[in-house]
């Protein structure tokens, strides 16, 4: 199980952030994830595996400076 | 040095206006030629249409410098307005002062945008806006002291000459026993010598027990101010409350207030975490997604930016509250405490650093190809102590390094410094330099469009090269994004009015990753729609940051997510309770067209704002050499082949280059001119008589000028 914005999510082995953003509906405007606190962006979700029991936050649209 | 001295040499008291609904409807004149003080009521038709902040500055100014004015003209005027809004405690992002000058670096208005508490405290000290015109033949210091009710002017020596301790010595001059009743405007050294001297704007951290400031960077305005021989303008006020901008309707505004800066709270540590990193995060983002400036805008990533990211600041910040604005929940101001450079005139002392801001790093970090967090902070320490802007500093050594690679300046220009990218050492030396007007420095200090010339001229440096891997436009140096693959960023970079910075429009993610707007009338809209409501923070003192960097939890479902716009419904509920004129989110952006269309027709006074003068610098485009074609081959190629249509298995580097090139500067033109249409100026990017009488801006002194450029 992992913590997706504090929702659990089922987790299964190989699990990728593109795998998890995939599944889950309304989240084309996500690039950036938070993986156990660190930043992962979208040119990285497909090579990113997401560990058993992790805590993901969706990160809201960039916004720039 | 001796012993700070001030000899007051004009000085004058006045009745303190009160406050009402965010206004004073007073105006404050300073003419250094004459140590003159005046104040004015402001008109209310001027209120009506100008709002405040940025808008009464460019108001005044507009008055106040002719059509020929240089920058260094006596009546160039520094204008500092705050804004109705502007002093709200608790506020998030409540209160920013902005300031204008016409430029060094491009001959036409400038406006930047700056925490720190000065534009509150001047103007509960009875101003919406102050003007500082005329020059003085001695260095001056000016106080606006709204607890006693005088204007004072002084001659003053002995000051230190840095911003660092001048700001903290007449913080303590001025009001020993309570220096949080005190903010000070100061520039520096590099302000003198340089062209890109900022304003540094600040407050007192009681907590720290410190004075801390922000920068008024872009466009030179501190290079005016030193120029008029100001060493400091001081406001001294006394205890503020949400009760201070006399707001029309209190409860609605402690409810507004309560409810934007509860959200603050709740979301920032579950998005962006600005209370532990600032800007920082976009470090690794930006670079992830190829938009982090690496090598002069080369490249958009690289390996190193791993330790110049909020994983290595998050750790060197200092802990505690780092509000720019008194209770602003985001509190992303961060600093550094103990600082130990390691060159200059502070080499082996502790010093406190304010930053870095994602800009200075990737300014003056990747840029350079420098990735050490030391090396950023001490070259943040020192630009904010000499006066000098980090963006200009960071893209203008970008340049050099570039031109000093390819041979185009040798040892020989660079009094024998070695200034290859990545050189830490020599980028400090080149800094202290410029802050000294000195040696090689001094010609960096000019600014890229100058270099550009100099380089030419003197050194016979390809100046078609040049041209194109300048990071600069209409004279103004780029900001920290890399724009190649977002072709709306080019719009958001080459059509804002003051040059390339990017508070009127960031548009990369929304175009280059999502792919939100597809088409040119997309695009246009975007053009549009974005650069009008950010104008709005500054007619009002507000930070933009509050809007969109914490962003509600629902936001992802509503029609238009980059708006968010429940908070610009919070915006116009703000703007009601203060003002007590009932206001929609479609009043700010009419708010906002107006003054935004002004500036347009006062570049025009000042000979620009056409056409012409909206160009890019090819590199912001696309791969200007081989190299940089090649380091990203596979996306060009797919590019020429599926989007363009052609055959390239025959086509070396060069020539796929060159047709790259083609392609894209046509679809830039392109979208000039849908943006042009847009917000209904001609296609010579001027705007039309039915749009300056739409807007209520058809004076007939902008008729005038209008018709001097063949709107008729
Ligand atoms: S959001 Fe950051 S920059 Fe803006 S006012 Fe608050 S602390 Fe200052």
């Amino acid at each position: 199980m992992i913590q997706v914005d504090d929702k659990p999510v089922t987790w299964h082995q190989g699990m990728t952030i593109a795998d998890l953003l995939e599944q889950m509906e309304g989240v084309g405007f996500c690039s950036v994830v938070r993986l156990n606190g660190k930043l992962v962006s979208s040119p990285r979700f497909h090579e990113t595996p997401i560990p058993d029991g992790s805590i993901i936050r969706l990160l809201p649209l960039v916004a720039g400076g | 040095m001796g012993h700070m001295q001030l000899k007051e040499i004009a000085a004058t008291t006045y009745e303190r206006a009160d406050v009402n609904k965010g206004y004073t409807d007073q105006s404050l004149h300073i003419n250094l030629d004459k140590a003159d003080i005046g104040i004015t009521p402001i008109d209310t038709a001027i209120k009506e249409k100008f709002i405040g902040g940025k808008g009464y500055d460019l108001w005044y100014m507009w008055n106040a410098v002719k059509g020929t004015t240089k920058w260094d003209d006596p009546e160039n005027a520094v204008c500092i307005s705050a804004g109705p809004l502007g002093g709200t405690p608790g506020y998030p992002g409540g209160g920013k002062s902005i300031v204008t000058a016409i430029s060094p670096l491009t001959g036409a208005p400038i406006d930047s945008n700056v925490g720190g508490y000065f534009g509150p405290y001047k103007k509960f000290s009875g101003f919406d806006v102050i003007t500082l015109t005329g020059k003085a033949d001695q260095d001056t210091v000016i106080l606006i002291d709204g607890i006693e009710s005088n204007i004072k002017i002084f001659t003053a020596s002995d000051l230190p000459d840095n911003s660092y301790e001048m700001s903290d010595a007449l913080t303590r001059y001025f009001d020993a026993e309570k220096p949080v009743n005190v903010s000070v405007v100061t520039a520096g050294p590099g302000a003198e010598n340089t062209y890109f001297g900022c304003l540094n704007f600040s407050w007192y951290d009681a907590g720290r027990k410190r004075v801390r400031y922000k920068q008024a960077g872009r466009g030179g305005i501190g290079t005016v101010f030193a120029d008029k021989k100001i060493k400091a303008v001081v406001a001294r006020f006394g205890a503020i409350s949400m009760k201070t901008n006399n707001p029309a309707d209190l409860e609605a505004l402690k409810t507004v207030t309560k409810t934007h800066a509860k959200e603050i709270h709740e979301l920032d540590p579950k998005q962006n975490r600005m209370a532990l990193v600032g800007t920082t995060h976009l470090v690794p983002i930006m670079n992830d997604h190829d938009c982090l400036p690496t090598h002069n805008f080369k490249f958009g990533s690289h390996p190193g930016a791993a330790v110049i990211g909020e994983d290595v600041y998050e750790h060197i910040f200092d802990k505690g509250f780092d509000g720019c604005w008194r209770g602003c929940a985001v509190a992303c101001s961060h600093g550094v405490k103990d600082f130990s450079p390691f060159t200059g005139p502070f080499k082996g002392t502790k010093v406190f650093v304010d930053g870095p801001e994602y800009e200075t790093v990737a300014g003056c970090g990747s840029n350079l190809g420098i990735f050490d967090a030391h090396t950023i902070l001490e070259i943040n320490f020192y630009c904010d102590a000499y006066g000098l802007d980090t963006i200009s500093v960071g893209t203008s050594i970008g340049f050099v390094m570039e031109c000093f690679e390819n041979k185009l300046i040798t040892t020989d220009h660079t009094d024998g410094m070695d200034l290859s990218f990545g050189n830490r050492y020599n980028t400090l030396e080149l800094i202290h330099q410029m802050a000294r007007g000195e040696g090689f420095g001094a010609i960096v200090g000019k600014g890229i469009r100058q270099m550009k010339q100099i380089f030419a001229e003197k050194f016979n440096a390809d100046a078609a090269f040049m041209q194109d891997i300048g990071m600069e436009s209409k004279g103004l140096e780029f900001s920290e994004y890399i724009t190649k693959e977002s072709l709306a960023q080019q719009g958001g970079y080459g059509l804002a009015l003051k040059g390339p910075q990017h508070d009127e429009a960031w548009l990369i993610f929304l175009d280059m990753v999502h792919n939100f707007m597809p088409t040119f009338e997309n695009k246009a809209e975007a053009l549009h729609w974005f650069p009008m409501f950010r104008t709005w923070f500054g007619l009002c003192g507000l930070c933009k940051l509050p809007w969109n960097d914490i962003v509600p939890e629902d936001n992802k479902q509503t029609e238009e997510p980059a708006k968010v716009k429940k908070h610009i419904q919070w915006y116009a509920d703000f703007f009601s309770a203060i003002t007590g004129k009932k206001t929609t989110p479609d009043d700010l952006i009419a708010m906002s067209e107006a003054v935004y269309n002004f500036q347009r027709v006062f570049n025009l006074k000042m000979g620009y704002g056409t056409r012409e003068h909206d160009t890019l610098p090819y590199r912001a485009m696309g791969p200007v050499t081989a190299e940089e074609y090649e380091s990203r081959q596979e996306r060009y190629d797919k590019q020429l082949i599926e989007k363009y249509g052609m055959n390239i298995s025959d086509m070396d580097t060069d020539t796929k280059v060159a047709a790259l090139r083609k392609e894209r500067e046509a679809q830039y033109e392109q979208l000039k001119g849908a943006v042009y249409e847009r917000r209904g100026w001609t296609q010579n990017g001027i705007p039309t008589k039915e749009t300056v009488k739409r807007l209520g801006i058809d004076f007939p002194e902008v008729l005038e000028v209008l018709e001097k450029n063949g709107v008729k």
